[in-house]
């Protein structure tokens, strides 16, 4: 792995959903190690940038690259060979979901030793061990055998960012991890990202919780109206913004806080 | 069998009057059945929820049985046993035999006690589906419990049952050509009569299933546009 | 009513259960997999028309009229009776056993249906994104849920089966109805010996019904909230 090489990076990239142009043209490169908020209001399109990333969206234009593996899509298809590409991606990326999106059937452990076992083909009882160590590190290791509807929103969004863990990425995507969550869960989900930040992974997080991004993130992007409208450190964001929008953005949450 | 289509006409060969009647009466006889099937799916519904035991034991007996039990087994039972129970009436009585029992007697009876075990499932369904809060609103009010159930009950679980009672409408027309086995000119009885004189079988079965095609799929026209109808006043209706 | 001739009478009817448990049976196993590339054909636009179309068909009309279709209707055709077909097609087994196949195709098919679409979409881009190929996806997230919620209906429809069978002693099949039918016939004792043939189908659905729900739990325990 080269250093220069960032981890993620985005160049370009234009997103529409029929005549709704959500995405306007969108540069962003996330090196090993950066720790990137994205924030913005609702229908800003930062969900649907961190959407495209591991193509669950596909985008119209533009390219995306994760590592060594680069992927150009047209007019929102992929080809077989972009396909494969695809899958290469996502096997190197983490995604944390708003809704957790665990799968219903399998219990706990089974969620988090899925990818590794089926998808990256590894050794049983080795991914077992590394997935009992990541439950270790969420905190959640007693219940390892429980199903998914048995745990709290705030466990069951543990359990999914051990599961996205389990794959060595190189670098996990968040989308909005904390709105699901009831107000006293929300804590939990946090200090564990933040645990992870401390680690040095590189992280690219959708969030409404401003407080965090601040304090853990070393780059804070705003977005408004699909195109990237402030980029910066959190103390150049959150303190000394160029943008007008970002700064209203910006007082109305900490207003009402 | 293009050149024998004229057989289906209304020509002088043609059988098109007695397989249009012979629908009038799969209609007559499902539409006898279904009616009797909601009056014994309203019972059984009351006899589980009524909260006496001995009812509700009568009531959960009845839905498993009819619900294992072949069709064509019941009607059966109802036309020879039928036929069987009014003989050993008749002779007791001192009348002259031979007894008979009609078919369209012993088809509704069969058909209707099968469809009352299915609707008793839909229509229960639809009552636990009533919010328990509009009960209570109708208590507070001071309604009896006639007045509850009519009143407030009925309308809502009405609605919700809807859909399940299309399909088991649906099912009552598909079991009434078993009815054929009694002898009864419905569209099943009609069309095996026609095919034996003309020997054209294949033709007479699939004017059979055009028939039934034709009733099902209008019958579906109609429940969705109940449906339609009485959704109004709900999310999505109108206002 | 005595009980010798009762006893008589079930050993007489049991001799039919063979060919009924068989008819259930294959009807079953043939007509999930005929629902299963019903399913299949839905994912493009001609093979959804025509997936429409064989379960209007089949559903919107009685098994009996179908079962005819195939034993009488088909028969009078030279081109028929000429093919290769023919030595299965003159079979009532076969005649029955295909009607019986195909009308259970279309009702299993709509049960899976529903089944697929109670599947969350959360869950499979969760399988998506953690790399999955669309055939592991298929059988490691989706057909799994799928099947499990398709449960409940699916037993239904098997006990369904399993009473329309009975229909094949209208083609001259000696199943358990059959034999009924024969039996009063000769006796004209119509009460006690459909009553003892119904016995006999009830107690195979409560089996049946005991079976799946035993079988809905052992296989969805995180429905029902239990521990490996």
């Amino acid at each position: 792995m080269t250093n220069n090489l960032p981890a993620v990076s985005v160049k370009g990239l234009h997103k529409s959903f029929g005549s709704h142009e959500v995405l306007k043209g969108i540069d962003l490169a996330a090196h090993d190690g950066d720790v990137i908020s994205l924030i913005g209001a609702s229908g800003s399109g930062k969900s649907t940038l961190l959407r495209c990333i591991p193509m669950l969206e596909i985008p119209n234009s533009g390219s995306i690259s994760v590592g060594e593996a680069h992927i150009t899509p047209r007019d929102g298809k992929l080809s077989r060979a972009d396909e494969r590409t695809a899958r290469a991606i996502r096997r190197d990326l983490g995604f944390v979901f708003q809704n957790f999106n665990l799968w219903p059937h399998r219990t706990v452990l089974q969620n988090v030793v899925e990818a590794p076992m089926i998808v990256q083909r590894r050794n049983k009882a080795e991914c077992r061990d590394e997935a009992m160590a990541l439950l270790e590190k969420v905190g959640l290791s007693d219940k390892a055998d429980a199903w998914p509807n048995q745990l709290s929103g705030g466990q069951q969004q543990r359990v999914a960012i051990a599961r996205a863990l389990a794959q060595k990425p190189r670098a996990l995507l968040f989308d909005e991890p904390t709105s699901a969550l009831d107000p006293e869960l929300v804590g939990e989900v946090l200090k564990v990202m933040r645990d992870l930040a401390d680690e040095g992974r590189t992280m690219i997080i959708v969030t409404h919780e401003m407080g965090f991004a601040r304090e853990v993130s070393s780059r804070t992007i705003f977005l408004h109206q699909g195109l990237v409208e402030e980029d910066g450190t959190p103390e150049q964001v959150f303190g000394n913004a160029h943008s007008e929008r970002c700064r209203a953005f910006l007082s109305g949450y900490f207003d009402r806080a | 069998m293009t050149s024998e289509l004229y057989l289906l006409g209304f020509g002088p060969e043609g059988w098109g009057p007695v397989l249009a009647r012979a629908g009038l009466m799969t209609l007559a006889v499902s539409l006898s059945a279904f009616l009797l099937g909601t009056v014994l799916g309203t019972l059984t519904v009351w006899g589980r929820v009524s909260g006496n035991p001995v009812t509700r034991r009568i009531a959960e007996t009845y839905v498993v049985v009819l619900r294992g039990i072949p069709d064509l087994l019941v009607i059966f039972l109802f036309y020879f046993g039928g036929r069987q129970v009014v003989s050993l009436v008749g002779t007791a009585l001192g009348f002259e035999g031979p007894f008979d029992i009609s078919g369209f007697v012993a088809g509704m009876l069969a058909i209707g006690l099968i469809s009352g075990a299915g609707q008793s499932e839909v229509l229960r369904g639809a009552y636990q589906a009533v919010p328990k809060g509009t009960l209570e609103a109708g208590r507070v009010v001071g309604m009896s419990r006639w007045q509850l159930f009519r009143r407030v009950t009925a309308p809502q679980a009405m609605v919700t049952a809807i859909p399940g009672m299309g399909n088991q409408w649906q099912s009552v027309i598909k079991e009434s050509a078993l009815v054929s086995v009694t002898g009864l000119v419905e569209t099943m009885r009609q069309v095996s009569i026609a095919a034996g004189t003309t020997q054209e079988h294949f033709l007479f079965y699939t004017a059979a299933a055009v028939i039934y095609l034709i009733i099902t799929t209008l019958s579906d026209q109609v429940f969705r546009m109940l449906e339609r109808r009485s959704m109004a006043g709900y999310a999505g209706g109108s206002h | 009513m005595d009980t010798v001739y009762l006893l008589d009478l079930f050993k007489k009817l049991l001799g039919g259960l063979p060919l009924t448990l068989n008819l259930a049976v294959f009807a079953l196993l043939g007509g999930f997999a005929i629902a299963l590339l019903l399913n299949l054909l839905r994912t493009t636009r001609i093979g959804n028309a025509v997936a429409g179309t064989y379960i209007f068909f089949f559903r919107g009309t009685p098994l009996l009229v179908q079962l005819f279709m195939i034993y009488f209707g088909l028969a009078q055709f030279e081109f028929v009776r000429s093919s290769f077909l023919w030595p299965l097609l003159r079979e009532p087994y076969w005649c029955g056993l295909i009607a019986l196949m195909l009308n259970d195709a279309a009702y299993t098919a709509e049960i899976l249906r529903g089944g697929l679409r109670a599947v969350p979409r959360g869950a499979q881009e969760a399988a998506r994104v953690s790399g999955m190929s669309r055939l592991q996806i298929l059988r490691r997230v989706t057909l799994p849920i799928a099947v499990r919620q398709a449960l409940p209906a699916y037993s239904n429809e098997i006990i369904s089966m399993l009473k329309s069978t009975a229909l094949v002693s209208m083609i001259s099949l000696m199943d358990v109805t059959g034999i009924a039918r024969e039996a009063v016939a000769e006796t004209w004792r119509a009460v006690e010996i459909f009553l003892c043939a119904g016995l006999i189908y009830l107690v195979l659905s409560l089996i049946i019904t005991r079976a799946t729900s035993w079988a809905e739990r052992a296989l969805s325990p995180w429905q029902f909230g239990a521990r490996q």
